[in-house]
């Protein structure tokens, strides 16, 4: 079988759909015509991961590599009695067994790059070191000649365990004395107090409306779970790791810091990953386990983490409550809010102490004028397993706002869109600045919410809904309308770009981005095509070796389209004006007489005077000596983004349901969402990102569920219990785009976070809608059948 | 619930997805399958489509020192109707069984039920010997044979005996299959009913039903209901043949039936179990509605059929 | 445990292998004749990234021990790519309608379309649901792969019409 050409992909069909030219002129210097930004281009990463010749982690093969399993705590909580490794260490194909004992001299202090030295941690020990904190705890890490040898000598390691209680809710990791993590001295991870002077307001007040609204625990669940192939070689004092990361610079000085390595003697290499969303961002336990080994050993050692590890340890999310008064006058404005919240970050919580609450604070206001916030947070260490960042970490302020306002809605007789009409932020509003601080500028949340309610045929539906309700069936419908921080603070605002014309004239594009889904090798090849005058499919884009990669804060967080595509077009647009002072030179032209078009440079107003980047190439590194002076030889161009230290996106997510008042199935009839992302690059993508996570939130209220048990046992820990939706379970979504542009070169603003972070009070909003007229009461998740339907009883007197 | 069991013993057991070393035999003939399992005792293991028994073996919740890949033996695969009997070898596959003409005719349930099985890829591998055989509370197939009083064939080198369909399932996966058989044909008397229907809550499309209702109804020459005969799974460790609604509807007038009281005498007596995706107060409230919905769609068909 | 000699066709070519029992058709396939499109979600049979077809049929190579294969026709998403560059049909589809974002899940996809499509040429919106869910996929929430099994399905349409 041959191999298919590695380099330009066979289209056999249009590259694109006529351009979706959105909205205004983009600013910025420089911004061209735009044949490709603005057009819904296909993907140059699809030819290779649609013939299976992507290169993911698992792909990867290192010579001589051998291949880790982790041996794991069946208790939440215990004392580690004994570990016996002798009968594991005689297997067949075994090279090491190792335990804490065996890292303790080599493992050093670390910390991560992005959230900084002083952030606080649980004690991130890569193995249990005498207790277990957490079904699941890594106890040991078996290294042998196979994956199924590796697991055979697992199972003989005989640990030997004191079970201890474990500490497994908020309200026990409060009360209790007994401590997760003995070294921390309490249970309680991080906390807030920030209250309002607001006794007079409430007092006063025409309506407080006060509930308790809960979110359950549920994961991120990439299709491909964590991995990488470490690979010390001390010979030559270098660290080497393939790994499937969301950020290999981070994962780099991470690890370098931990082996007290220089920076410059780590190199990461992330090929093709199989999604992320979080999960992938921090370096994780195991895989400083995985590192650490390889350097006692000198060899390469390779660790694919299986579904049900992944689904045990991998990382937990979104488990938080709030209990919220909120206080309105006769019309429903709202006057002041006071919320107090609760979340269970797990025990070993990546990164940081896995708390949302800063970001939950922040952004309760949402797109309301909310005059006063009083605020409390407390994040609870418990023995399940740790908190990781999951797409949009700190939405549960949406899913907790948009919900009271439909319960204050309710309580007052306002229908909640009309509640929303009186309350929402409007253009003549901005600048706004929130009760929490937050300056809102660039948004449009008024114009999403008229249009998602337009597009949902929100009056239409409340007259079908009605006639259904005669008929003794049960259709809702709910909003959810949000505005979405894009963080780009400290190291998070800046991304770095290499563009590089090699002496053939062929185009590379090499940035820090860790693009896992995302696109970002179409987008940003569209910016530059752009502005180059080629073809997208001619730049070959090289990403997350940080080898050849400036350094780059991952991807993730919904930036990509503002830090990595300001890092192109600066870096193209240095590119263009090099090239013309080339070709002006090479034409004898002034430069400001040429444009680039077709792949090569022309005199403007005469094509037929032109010149390849091929021969401009040329002129650059093979004939040094004939340049002018004022022109360095070679054609490589590098540039930085720095973003405004704020960038915000916002959208209104419309859902209408029908709800089996004898099974508690719900079924999502439609979903619509009206988003403004600014000036899309790949309306294409922005779609996909959204649809992807409206799934993510339809699976975590409907669906999804991490269960333990009274004893902090897991019972979720395969894809037969642990359900995620499949086509059957995900409606098609419509979209609406309303444009606002960031203050950018572009004006693009990210789209990735925010399809999951609208979505879950939407269809949770609409259930309650539904169930509303028989008294049903719905404050949270899990929405399951079973749910809802002891919803439905609770109401019925009988 | 298995699929509970599942997960929390993958976590007790450290989140293996290698299997265990074993040896393979395929014997191409029947009797040769049977020397190796008298021979192995409980050691062995038999193989069928290995769509529930691969994931076991993968997450190391059991093992076994051999497994008797019965895949190699072509006898065990076939559809036949003589003598008022459809036969299906247990080698049949359920992708097979869907898309036979003499299932669809002769035993319409059974098609029904298939349709519900996981997936096409799953049903491209599965077989009803390994689905009867697996004995999951959720499954189908058992449910089926229950109601329609189906007849298993199990084989050793000890002889071949018959067992009927409800006293063949014994508990929450366990069967009355002896360590050294196997089930080798599923026998179905030929009585087409007027109408029948499969009604099955599931969390997600293909899932294992939190419960489930198969039925089949005759009506008599004055449209009075002859005979009903349903099997509800997924509720309780054992497919359970619902004799008390069946009594209920004997006799009664199609168009009078109360899919509300069926549904009640069919759940009555029953013990339902809890897992994690529902308790039992659910399960019990789900499958008397369903029940009820079951028989009404059946009478129904049963209805159109003769007018249409 | 002993080995056994597996004959079996692999994308059209004959392969001969000494393989452990236990080593299964997915690990087979990208371990020892390193096709390493086939991937691995869950290993228990339920994501459907591994799925490749057998004899034809569509199946999930984690749920079969490569040994089990003797004799048959195994075929990947490397065997429905055509030879010499390119995309089959279904291939194309997936990328005009953005039926694919990080690309795990996709071969699976791939190869259960190419299969479920030969034998629903004519499917509507609900009936391609049903036949992609025994597929998971967590980044696209399935809109795009839905569009691309039926614009594939009325592309197969137009060119057996345009023959008739």
């Amino acid at each position: 079988m041959t191999e298919p050409a590695a380099t330009e992909p066979a289209r056999t069909g249009p590259a694109r759909t006529g351009p979706a030219r959105t909205g205004p002129a983009r600013t910025g210097p420089g911004a061209t015509a735009g044949r490709y930004v603005g057009a819904r281009v296909q993907r140059l990463e699809d030819p290779r991961l649609l013939t299976g010749r992507g290169s993911y982690i698992d792909d990867h093969t290192v010579p001589g590599m051998l291949h880790a399993a982790f041996v794991r705590s069946p208790v939440a909580r215990g004392g580690i009695s004994s570990v016996d490794v002798s009968a594991a260490r005689a297997m067949p194909g075994v090279a090491a067994v190792f335990t804490m004992e065996d890292f303790r001299e080599i493992c050093r202090p670390t910390f991560s790059t992005i959230i900084g030295r002083d952030a606080v941690t649980p004690p991130l020990r890569p193995l249990a070191d005498g207790d277990v904190r957490f079904a699941g705890d890594p106890v040991a890490i078996v290294i042998a000649q196979s994956r199924y040898l590796a697991e055979d000598a697992a199972e003989a390691v005989d640990l030997d365990l004191e079970p201890m209680p474990p500490v497994l809710d908020i309200e026990t990791g409060l009360a209790t004395g007994i401590l997760v993590h003995p070294e921390t001295g309490s249970n309680v991870a991080a906390a807030i107090s920030a209250p309002a002077d607001d006794e007079r307001v409430f007092g006063g007040a025409a309506h407080v409306v006060t509930e308790t609204v809960a979110q359950h625990r549920y994961v991120a669940v990439p299709m491909e779970g964590r991995g990488l192939v470490a690979s010390w070689e001390p010979g030559r004092g270098e660290l080497t790791i393939w790994a499937a990361t969301q950020a290999p610079h981070e994962m780099r000085s991470y690890c370098a810091r931990m082996l007290g390595l220089p920076e410059h003697r780590v190199r990461v290499v992330m090929g093709d990953v199989g999604g992320g969303f979080g999960q992938k961002m921090f370096v994780t336990r195991e895989e400083m386990a995985v590192v650490l080994a390889s350097y006692r050993l000198g060899r390469p050692v390779r660790w694919i983490e299986d579904r049900a590890e992944n689904l045990l340890a991998g990382g937990h999310a979104r488990q938080e409550q709030a209990t919220i008064s909120m206080a309105t006058d006769r019309d429903g404005r709202l006057l002041a809010a006071r919320v107090r919240h609760l979340e269970n970050v797990g025990a070993y919580s990546v990164p940081g102490t896995g708390s949302v609450g800063g970001g939950v604070a922040a952004f309760f206001p949402g797109p309301y004028r909310l005059p006063l916030l009083s605020f409390a947070n407390q994040a609870v260490y418990t023995n399940t397993c740790g908190r990781c960042a999951y797409r949009g970490p700190w939405l549960f302020e949406t899913v907790a706002r948009e919900q009271m306002m439909d319960i204050v809605a309710r309580a007052i007789g306002m229908d909640p869109l009309d509640l929303r009409r009186v309350n929402v932020i409007t253009d003549d509003d901005l600048p706004y600045t929130s009760a929490t601080g937050v300056r809102y500028e660039r948004i449009s949340p008024a114009k999403t919410l008229e249009q998602a309610a337009g597009l949902i045929g929100y009056d239409a539906f409340r007259r079908e809904q009605a006639a259904a309700r005669a008929d003794g069936r049960y259709l809702g419908v709910g909003l959810s309308l949000y505005v979405e921080p894009i963080q780009t603070r400290g190291p998070l605002g800046s991304e770095g770009a290499i563009l590089r014309i090699d002496p053939t004239g062929e185009i590379t594009l090499i940035m820090g981005t860790a693009s896992h889904g995302q696109s970002v090798e179409t987008t940003m090849a569209q910016i530059v095509a752009d502005v180059l005058g080629c073809e997208p499919a001619s730049i070959a884009f090289i990403q997350g070796d940080t080898a050849i990669a400036p350094w780059g804060p991952g991807t993730g967080g919904s930036k990509s389209a503002v830090i990595a595509a300001g890092a192109a077009q600066l870096v193209a647009e240095r590119m263009r004006d090099k090239l013309l002072r080339v070709a002006g030179h090479v034409l004898e032209v002034a430069a400001d007489d040429l444009e680039l078009s077709g792949g090569g440079v022309h005199v403007r107003g005469d094509p037929e005077a032109r010149v390849s980047l091929g021969q401009l190439a040329e002129a650059a590194y093979l004939n040094p000596a004939a340049l002018p002076a004022d022109i360095e030889p070679g054609l490589l161009t590098t540039a930085r983004s720095v973003a405004p230290p704020l960038v915000l996106a916002n959208a209104c997510h419309a859902c209408t349901v029908e709800v089996d008042v004898h099974t508690g199935v719900v079924r999502i009839l439609r979903y619509v969402v009206s988003e403004d992302c600014g000036p899309m690059i790949n309306p294409m993508v922005v779609e996909g990102q959204i649809a992807g996570g409206v799934a993510q939130g339809i699976g975590g209220v409907l669906y999804e569920h991490m269960v333990y048990d009274g004893d902090g046992n897991p019972l979720t820990t395969t894809f037969m219990d642990y359900l995620l939706p499949t086509a059957c379970e995900v409606p098609d979504v419509g979209y609406g785009h309303v444009v606002t542009p960031a203050d950018t070169p572009g004006g693009y603003k990210g789209v990735g976070e925010g399809g999951a972070i609208g979505s879950p009070p939407a269809v949770i909003n609409a259930v309650a809608d539904a169930l509303a007229p028989l008294g049903a009461r719905i404050t949270g998740t899990p929405l399951g059948p079973a749910q809802v339907l002891a919803a439905v009883a609770a109401a019925a007197p009988d | 619930m298995y699929n509970t069991v599942l997960s929390h013993a993958v976590a007790m057991e450290g989140q293996l997805v290698k299997a265990a070393p074993f040896s393979y035999h395929a014997p191409e003939t029947l009797d040769e399958s049977l020397a190796l399992l008298a021979e192995f005792g409980d050691e062995a293991k038999v193989l069928a489509g290995g769509q529930s028994l691969v994931p076991v073996l993968a997450l190391r919740l059991s093992r076994f020192e051999h497994l008797i890949d019965l895949n190699r033996i072509p006898a065990l695969r076939y559809v036949t109707g003589t003598d008022g009997v459809t036969r299906v070898g247990a080698m049949t596959t359920q992708a097979a069984i869907g898309g036979s003409e003499e299932v669809r005719r002769r035993v319409p349930l059974l098609a029904d039920a298939t349709a519900y099985i996981g997936h096409f890829q799953i049903r491209n591998r599965g077989t009803i010997g390994g689905s009867l055989s697996h004995a999951d509370p959720g499954a189908e197939y058992p449910a089926v044979a229950v109601a329609l009083d189906a007849d298993i064939v199990l084989a050793s080198v000890r002889g071949t005996r018959t067992v009927g369909a409800t006293e063949f399932f014994t508990g929450s996966f366990t069967t009355a299959a002896g360590p050294d058989e196997v089930l080798t044909e599923v026998r179905f008397a030929h009585r087409p009913p007027d109408g029948c229907a499969v009604v099955e809550l599931a969390r997600r499309h293909g899932d294992f039903a939190i419960a489930g209702v198969a039925c089949a109804v005759e009506l008599d020459s004055a449209e009075r209901v002859q005979s009903l005969r349903l099997g509800l799974f997924g509720v309780a460790p054992v497919p359970v043949r619902a004799a008390g609604a069946e009594q209920v509807a004997r006799g009664t007038p199609a168009g009078e039936l109360d899919p509300v009281a069926v549904g009640h005498a069919a759940l009555a007596g029953v013990s339902c179990v809890s897992d994690v995706h529902a308790d039992a107060g659910y399960r019990e409230r789900v499958a008397a509605h369903l029940a009820g919905q079951a028989v009404a769609r059946a009478v129904r068909e049963a209805r159109e059929a003769r007018h249409g | 445990m002993a080995e056994h000699q597996l004959e079996v066709t692999v994308n059209g070519r004959a392969v001969t292998a000494m393989v452990e029992p236990r080593l299964t058709l997915a690990d087979f396939l990208r371990e020892r004749l390193r096709l390493t499109g086939t991937h691995l979600g869950c290993e228990h049979g339920v994501c459907g990234a591994c799925t490749v077809l057998a004899d034809g049929a569509a199946i999930r190579s984690c749920l079969v021990f490569a040994i089990q294969m003797r004799g048959s026709a195994v075929t990947t998403v490397e065997g429905l790519t055509p030879e010499g560059g390119g995309l089959s049909d279904v291939q194309e589809a997936f990328r005009a309608e953005h039926g694919l974002q990080c690309g795990f899940c996709t071969p699976g996809f791939v190869v259960s379309v190419t299969a479920w499509l030969a034998d629903h040429p004519d499917p509507t919106a609900e009936a391609i649901r049903e036949g992609l869910s025994g597929n998971l996929c967590r980044c696209t929430g399935y809109q795009g792969i839905v569009r691309a099994v039926a614009a594939a399905a009325a592309a197969r349409a137009r060119r057996e019409a345009g023959h008739d």
